[in-house]
């Protein structure tokens, strides 16, 4: 009975809440309607006896749309959050997309055929999961997981104004477009400087 | 029974909730009055913290200009409630657990991650740029004291092979933690200022932003706020003598008598720094944080780590 | 209203919560209102209980101080002094508690504020009308003063500019005027500033100066009896008449020890300032060692240096562009007026000189020349200084032409372009710049004084 109460609520809370967000005009606000939506989804993960992914959701989210509500207010033209704006955009494909998915899901809910096997008492999920996660999908994982760290990486070296070729703001441009000088002065230059002058891109 | 031991347990949580700020606030007049010189007078501090609540109080809660006026009034209740949460998660005796769940360690985390949202939204809110500076500040902060702290907890997790509180504490039997983990509890500690945004790391609200995220917040919401971030640090220290000092182990007194005077050695300390360590600043926190911090407490649940596979044998 | 009473009852008992707003001819007392144990100077308006007026105002920073005096919440009140017990024209405050005796400051903070509390007196209203500062109601769609993402001026206020950040994206910037009463700043200075996140990129003085001298001068005559015992009249004395060397290397000591603590309350040790302020109070030739107690402690104390070194370099060919002074010493310029003077050449005086030009340079110029200067007042018995027309005062060179304080002033906007928030503010700290001394046309005020 208490499950069963507590559950609407937390489902009614997270269909409310991610509503809200794209009725929201402030970007801050809407990341946290969504952080909301997202901590209710996460209870309601705790209560159908998934205690740790619910709560790591939680955890995650939380670092998750604090950084994705500054980027917003740091990247958009509406600075600050400022202006009212609307967070919803080409109404018509919204509305046909969001039907047709939501027809999906509820079609997947309705008539699926979901298994019935009940777990065996004195499962802990959370152990499972860890040998899931290390055992047979380890490589899965553990591929995801390094080619995001890779993809991070990369972010942060393309937008780090200290790079490999100088600092952004000193004019720094990578060798290809550099203008190199007459080959007579190449060989003055090297002579001057020990590093050799490679230049493959310009053809004299 | 099951249901009267919960209740007991949320009102110890209570208990100790309000008992712990208030030690927390004496403790800061105490030492502060020392470190200035002054003459100390104890008893004469004991009132001091209600006396400013009083003063508080009386005040009304003022607006800015354009706040957002919801979010504002959110956030010190927000900090406060996910401080008790994370003081819920611990036991303060055996069996004496208010949030009795079997992933006690992931909910602290969880619980102290979204304190970041708290910050931010006090500093955010009242449109302001003093405060507004604050928040961006804790976000940089946050992200560079999270992944030490949750690493060091899963490593103090890991002899006990449970990622609940109780079986942390109980593996601590022959050994503690901060002996097993010599890296652990200082690595933890200098994490739980950051969360508690204190002293040496008190970013967002520094005096080079005068007050900054709490700059413009005044009456209920100011005594709100600042008790709650001293409930945060009370959590922080209750879950740090619970993994790293085990918890209510100890002989002749009963668990719970462990169980304080361990936080109490936690929290003294903790207090103090903003008296002796300066602001430190951010972006070299940052920076010291993702060079040294990070790869320190790498380090602790590799040795951890280690030690539980040669347990394991 | 039982719960009212009990809790003004309980309030009574704590110190006054004051925010203080300093003009001119009140540095002398502003500093050591916070080593009273009555008074608690907070850092924002929004904790205050009284605001405390000190000091003479111009027209600019009455205005300022009434914006500062309607952020307080109710309820509130005001305590003023000022050196002569005159007040402008344009004196905003009308129900102000005035106070002529500046012992009797803290006294009357905490009276007010229990009556305050207690419901005795009523809280002081607003002053400047509560209105927008650009009409925005009604307009746009949704009556918020723009259209779309970007246009009209949403609640009254301009949107935030975009411009390139560190790394060469484009994010939101703001400009912000700071000052004259931010806590960590010296009194009266007002920057307009650009920031982006916390990151400083563009930096203005939007007027020359805080202080207007016609008040300056109307402070000056007034002030009398009490101008002549403080320390800026010593100084100013000894541009033109001889001086016991130990009184003015006392006063550049006491100087030095009340910027060390108001630096280390801005640095978030607030208690270890209040007790380098009660050591300032107190500080004697004779019993120089809590001083260099204090030198050691400083040296040791790594989140210090942590927090200054490397921060906001002054270059040499900038310390050079200075009139002198510490700023300048603290980058390796020896320039100090006392080595001209053969009463200090008797003394065996050397100037402090350190190399760095950062903010731990300049902390360690200070901390050392306090030292030096107890020394040299406790050799220097009861010889006196040769008016050469030039004196080193505590920000540095009196008597020339133009004041250190004024040409830190003008540098600050190169210097702080680039750091961030925290950064900049230690740099601001750690010149200490004189506002006073920056307004006044130098030597005119020289002579004012001195005559």
């Amino acid at each position: 009975m208490i499950l069963n109460v507590t559950f609407w609520a937390f489902s009614a809370l997270a269909v409310f809440s991610g509503w809200r967000v794209f009725r929201a005009d402030s970007m801050v606000r809407a990341a946290y309607w969504l952080l909301l939506s997202f901590a209710a989804v996460g209870i309601i993960l705790v209560l159908l006896k998934a205690e740790f992914l619910g709560l790591i959701l939680i955890l995650m989210m939380g670092g998750e749309m604090t950084i994705m509500a500054v980027f917003m207010v740091a990247f958009m033209m509406n600075p600050a959050g400022l202006n009212p704006m609307t967070m919803v955009h080409r109404n018509s494909v919204a509305i046909v997309a969001g039907v047709v998915s939501f027809l999906a899901i509820a079609a997947l809910g309705l008539f699926a055929r979901f298994p019935v096997a009940r777990a065996p008492a004195g499962v802990d999920p959370t152990r499972k999961l860890g040998v899931e996660l290390l055992g047979n999908s380890m490589l899965v994982f553990q591929t995801a997981g390094v080619t995001l760290l890779a993809a991070m990486i990369a972010a942060i070296a393309i937008s780090s104004a200290r790079g490999r070729y100088g600092d952004a703001d000193q004019g720094s441009v990578e060798p290809d477009q550099m203008v190199t000088a007459p080959a007579g002065d190449v060989a003055a230059a090297a002579a001057h400087d020990p590093a050799p002058v490679i230049s493959p891109g310009v053809h004299q | 029974m099951n249901a009267l031991r919960v209740v007991i347990a949320v009102v110890s949580v209570g208990a100790v909730s309000v008992a712990g700020i208030y030690l927390a606030a004496w403790v800061d007049l105490l030492v502060g009055r020392a470190v200035a010189g002054l003459e100390v007078r104890p008893l004469d501090a004991l009132s001091a913290p209600l006396r400013w609540g009083a003063a508080t109080a009386l005040k009304t809660r003022t607006t800015t200009e354009r706040p957002d006026a919801e979010t504002w009034a959110l956030a010190p209740a927000l900090l406060a409630a996910l401080a008790a949460v994370g003081l819920a998660a611990v036991p303060l005796a055996p069996g004496l657990l208010a949030a009795d769940v079997a992933n006690g360690i992931v909910l602290f985390g969880a619980a102290m991650a979204l304190v970041v949202v708290a910050v931010f939204l006090q500093g955010w809110s009242p449109n302001s740029p003093l405060p507004m500076i604050g928040g961006y500040r804790f976000i940089a902060e946050g992200l560079s004291y999270e992944i030490p702290l949750a690493v060091v907890l899963i490593a103090a997790a890991l002899p006990a092979r449970s990622l609940a509180i109780a079986p942390i504490v109980t593996s601590q039997e022959h050994l503690w933690n901060i002996v097993r983990q010599p890296l652990g509890l200082p690595l933890y500690l200098m994490a739980g200022l950051g969360l508690a945004f204190w002293g040496p790391l008190a970013l967002p609200e520094g005096q080079d932003l005068a007050g900054g995220s709490s700059l413009e917040t005044s009456g209920v919401s100011r005594i709100l706020w600042r008790t709650a971030q001293l409930l945060v640090l009370v959590a922080v220290a209750a879950m740090g003598a619970a993994v790293f000092l085990g918890g209510w182990l100890g002989p002749l007194f009963p668990g719970a008598a462990w169980m304080i005077v361990k936080t109490i050695i936690l929290l003294v300390p903790l207090i103090a720094t903003r008296h002796f360590v300066a602001r430190v600043p951010t972006e070299r926190y940052v920076v010291v944080s993702w060079a040294i911090l990070i790869p320190l407490s790498l380090l602790d649940v590799f040795i951890a780590g280690i030690q539980a596979l040669v347990a394991a044998r | 209203m039982g719960v009212k009473a009990a809790l003004a009852r309980l309030a009574a008992g704590a110190p006054a919560r004051c925010f203080a707003v300093v003009g001119a001819e009140a540095d002398e007392i502003a500093p050591w209102l916070r080593l009273d144990p009555e008074l608690v100077i907070v850092d924002s308006p929004r904790a205050a209980d009284v605001l405390l007026v000190l000091g003479q105002l111009d027209d600019e920073m009455v205005r300022a101080a009434a914006g500062v005096h309607d952020a307080l919440p109710p309820p509130r009140g005001v305590v003023s002094w000022s050196p002569g017990g005159e007040r402008p024209v344009s004196w905003p405050f009308t129900d102000d508690v005035r106070v002529d005796d500046p012992a009797q400051i803290p006294a009357a903070c905490r009276r007010l504020r229990d009556e305050l509390l207690s419901g005795r007196r009523a809280s002081s209203p607003d002053i400047l009308p509560d209105i927008d500062p650009a009409p925005w109601r009604g307009v746009g769609p949704f009556g918020q003063g723009g259209a779309g993402m970007t246009g009209g001026v949403p609640y009254g206020r301009p949107l935030a500019a975009r411009a390139d950040d560190r790394d060469g994206l484009k994010l939101d910037q703001i400009l912000v005027r700071v000052g004259p009463y931010l806590p960590p700043f010296p009194s009266g200075l007002v920057l307009d500033v650009k920031i982006q996140g916390d990151v400083i990129q563009e930096v203005s003085i939007p007027t020359p100066a805080a202080v207007a001298p016609d008040l300056i001068s109307a402070g000056a005559h007034s002030a009398g009896a009490h101008s002549l015992t403080g320390e800026r009249a010593l100084f100013n004395a000894a541009v033109t008449q001889p001086v016991p060397v130990a009184d003015i290397e006392v006063a550049r000591a006491r100087h030095h020890l009340v910027w060390l603590a108001e630096a280390l309350r801005v640095s978030g040790l607030e208690a270890y300032g209040r007790r380098v302020l009660k050591l300032a109070r107190t500080v004697r030739p004779e019993a120089a060692e809590p001083v260099d107690d204090l030198s050691r402690w400083l040296r040791r104390n790594v989140s210090l240096r942590w927090g200054t070194s490397g921060v906001g370099m002054v270059s040499a060919s900038r310390a050079a562009a200075l009139p002198g002074g510490p700023v300048a010493r603290a980058a390796g310029d020896g320039r100090d007026a006392r080595s001209l003077d053969p009463a200090y050449e008797r003394l065996g005086f050397t100037p402090v000189v350190l190399e760095d030009g950062d903010a731990l340079a300049r902390w360690r110029v200070r901390v050392d020349e306090a030292q030096q200067a107890l020394a040299l007042a406790q050799r220097a018995g009861e010889s006196l200084t040769t008016p050469i027309g030039l004196v080193e005062g505590p920000c540095g060179p009196i008597g020339g032409e133009r004041s250190t304080s004024a040409a830190l002033v003008t540098m600050l906007p190169e210097l702080l372009v680039g750091m961030e928030w925290g950064d900049a503010v230690t740099t601001v700290v750690s010149l200490d710049i004189d506002m006073a001394e920056a307004a006044l046309p130098h030597d005119a005020a020289v002579a004012s004084r001195a005559s």
